[in-house]
């Protein structure tokens, strides 16, 4: 006869709470793990660029030989108007002050288009699209934000290119094969749509019953009640959407190198003339993977973490200041 | 009071055909980047794209010099320029790069081109390798005892020289390069080894963060560490690879730069958020009663979350899996860094090679970019894309329907 003595002993329970113990430290050293990697990401491109600011670097160059290059000047990387006063390896002269500024202005415009589109697409998904159709049109906006951006660049490189280098034949402009500063924004603004489109159907839906029902009763028709008072009261979510859309925006790398042309120096505001971010000149060029050629990408990599913490606050304070909005 | 409603009215309708307009644009892009890499790719998909070498193969054979004649039995197609003396039949077409080439289009039974020497190398035993020409190998150049060609000739001029001819003295081949066979194998090692390491730790720390972290400020601190991660871009990413992963596995297993390795452990920490995020999901849903009438029948906490808890996460595993092999197969930036730009054939997984998506910023990069090979390659991604959120989409219905 089996006891219940027998199997609840003191040394099973002993046995169960070691494995409880166990199981849940190996647990907890997984979640260590995975939040250890922002650490080490920081720690990585924070260390790894300044480096190029400290060390003097090994060049080498064909008519001088071996030649001492570096420390790279802060204040000229920060405000340089050049990607690179000289040769490769032989020059320490860098300069993304430039690439700084185009790479907000080609954000700028891109959110500029992505975001009336955006917003319309998710009033329609959200209010006014039958139900069949709404979910149509989900489906879309998740199979576009589930393109990869290698393949908008081919589609920026086959189409969108072609497209402006057409235009600028017609206006009688030499487009560098259609590399172009509005490439840049159409393919930034078709990546960042379905975010944005995304972020404001969520909030949209989420708009009080009680504030749509009283605006129809007042009189307002449809219509005018999805602008004037579900759009606003959807205002914060909507602002999120953008912040992200922002964010992607800035980060975003293989797409926009393949179609900005990587241009060499100067602020572009010409749409047909070529352009340059911040994630193509840290693509493009590689030659070798060592040298200051090399690590100066993990500079420019630090630079684009700051301005997108930077641009991520100031949306943030705009958001609270303008809009009137709080953060749910 | 009429005009005003009138007024209204045309406003209204205004604002609606905006809205309809604006939201017809994501569904237009998505229509013209299937369409275009549809129709610019989809003749080059076929199976030899996908199991062929990426470097094409160039060797000189020798043929036997009793000529012909080899008159045709059967009707050639237009094109094919027939040499009735030696028995092979010449045809213009275009390689993989676009380039325009002469290609075997026809052979003879019985033509000496059916067992064409090599002359510059011989196989592991040391006896001759012999070709059989057939369509897909192209043609070089070409020494007779008259006279020499190239490809520039064209079919007409080449097979008028060998006509010529009465000695074959070197006939330089190529079996056509271009395939994608190395990207393939490279981009389902990614996947194996990524997932092999971000799912274990991805669901312990999911499991960690429902099931066992109390509520505290440190808690939260490390949950606001993991979602970070979602915002930050693939490039920085590749970054971490490059100065992390790599050094540590130049100077552990002695890998020279990028390597397969590399990329897989860097691509694991782009997974981990989502399959963090997903497993949570699917752990939220669990009702508690099922944890606590596990631990009221006397199970242990390590004994619920094995055989009660996981079991019902599945799902929301396989959905974290799911999105992380549509994240494997399109991510670039990252790969460029940490594995590098190479296309390779023969794949070593301490060394350089490209995934399928890196294939294409290869072979869209330098002065002529390779808009069809690029197109069929994006084919393949996006068509495996789409299944994984297809199915993803699937999965959630079913669960929906499941839960209410």
């Amino acid at each position: 006869m089996l006891s219940i003595r027998d199997v609840v002993t003191k040394e099973n329970i002993r046995r169960k709470n070691r494995m409880d113990w166990i199981s849940q430290h190996l647990f907890m050293i997984s979640a260590f793990i995975s939040a250890s990697f922002i650490v080490m990401i920081i720690g990585i491109i924070a260390i790894r660029g300044i480096v190029p600011f400290i060390q003097v670097y090994e060049g080498y160059n064909f008519r001088e030989g071996f030649v001492d290059v570096g420390p790279v000047n802060l204040f000229r990387f920060l405000t340089g108007m050049q990607w690179l006063d000289g040769a490769v390896g032989t020059s320490a002269g860098y300069g993304i002050g430039y690439v700084i500024i185009n790479t907000l202005i080609a954000v700028f415009f891109a959110v500029v288009l992505a975001v009336p589109v955006g917003v319309f697409s998710a009033l329609f998904i959200a209010k006014i699209a039958p139900k069949r159709i709404a979910y149509t049109m989900r489906t879309i906006v998740e199979l576009l934000a589930s393109v990869p951006s290698i393949i908008f660049g081919v589609f920026g490189l086959g189409v969108i290119t072609r497209w402006v280098s057409s235009v600028g034949t017609v206006i009688n402009f030499q487009t560098a094969a259609g590399l172009s500063l509005s490439a840049t924004v159409i393919v930034l603004a078709i990546m960042i749509l379905p975010t944005i489109t995304a972020i404001a159907e969520t909030s949209i839906r989420a708009v009080d019953k009680n504030l749509v029902e009283g605006s129809l009763a007042l009189g307002a028709s449809d219509i005018q009640t999805y602008f004037k008072v579900v759009l606003t009261a959807a205002k914060s979510g909507i602002f999120a959407g953008i912040i992200l859309g922002v964010g992607r925006a800035l980060g975003e790398a293989t797409a926009v190198a393949m179609v900005s042309g990587n241009l060499f120096s100067g602020i572009q505001l010409n749409p047909l003339g070529t352009t340059a971010t911040l994630t193509s000149r840290m693509l493009l060029g590689q030659k070798e993977t060592i040298g200051l050629d090399y690590d100066i990408r993990f500079s420019v990599g630090l630079v684009l973490m700051l301005v997108i913490l930077l641009s991520n606050f100031t949306l943030r304070f705009v958001m609270r200041r303008i809009g009137g909005v709080h953060e749910q | 009071m009429n005009n005003k409603y009138k007024a209204r009215y045309r406003q209204d309708n205004l604002m609606k055909s905006l809205v309809y307009a604006f939201s017809s644009v994501g569904a237009i892009f998505l229509f013209l980047i299937v369409y275009y890499v549809v129709t610019t790719g989809i003749s080059l998909v076929s199976w030899d794209l996908i199991t062929g070498d990426s470097r094409a193969i160039n060797t000189s054979v020798v043929v036997d010099t009793t000529a012909g004649p080899y008159p045709l039995s059967i009707e050639l197609e237009e094109g094919i320029f027939y040499s009735t003396k030696w028995g092979i039949g010449l045809v213009e077409g275009t390689n993989r790069e676009g380039n325009t080439i002469v290609e075997v289009g026809y052979v003879h039974p019985n033509s000496p081109f059916n067992n064409a020497v090599d002359q510059t190398q011989v196989d592991e035993d040391g006896n001759p390798i012999i070709w059989q020409l057939e369509a897909g190998i192209n043609v070089i150049t070409g020494f007779t005892d008259t006279d020499f060609f190239i490809t520039q000739d064209g079919p007409e001029r080449i097979v008028e020289k060998l006509e010529a001819a009465t000695v074959i003295e070197r006939f330089t081949i190529q079996q056509e390069g271009g395939g994608i066979r190395g990207s393939i194998i490279t981009t389902l090692w990614l996947i194996g080894m990524t997932l092999a390491i971000a799912v274990p730790i991805g669901v312990s720390s999911a499991i960690y963060f429902n099931e066992f972290a109390k509520y505290s400020r440190a808690t939260k601190i490390i949950r606001s560490m993991v979602d970070l991660l979602t915002g930050v871009p693939s490039i920085i990413y590749g970054l971490l690879g490059a100065g992390l992963f790599v050094p540590i596995l130049n100077s552990t297993l002695g890998t020279a730069g990028g390597s397969v390795i590399a990329g897989a452990l860097t691509l694991s920490v782009i997974l981990l958020p989502t399959i963090i995020k997903s497993t949570e999901e699917a752990l939220k849903v669990i009702s508690d009663d099922l944890r606590k009438g596990s631990l009221a029948l006397g199970a242990s906490k390590t004994q619920t979350v094995f055989q009660i808890i996981l079991p019902n996460a599945v799902p929301g595993i396989l959905t974290g899996v799911l999105l992380g092999i549509g994240r494997i197969i399109g991510e670039s930036a990252a790969l460029i860094f940490a594995v590098g730009a190479a296309i390779k054939d023969d794949i070593i997984l301490t060394e350089r090679a490209t995934s399928l998506a890196v294939h294409i910023w290869t072979v869209m990069g330098g002065e002529a970019p390779n808009y069809e090979l690029a197109s069929a390659i994006a084919i393949i991604i996006l068509g495996v894309v789409f299944v994984m959120n297809f199915m993803v989409k699937q999965i959630a219905s079913k669960l929906n329907k499941a839960t209410y």
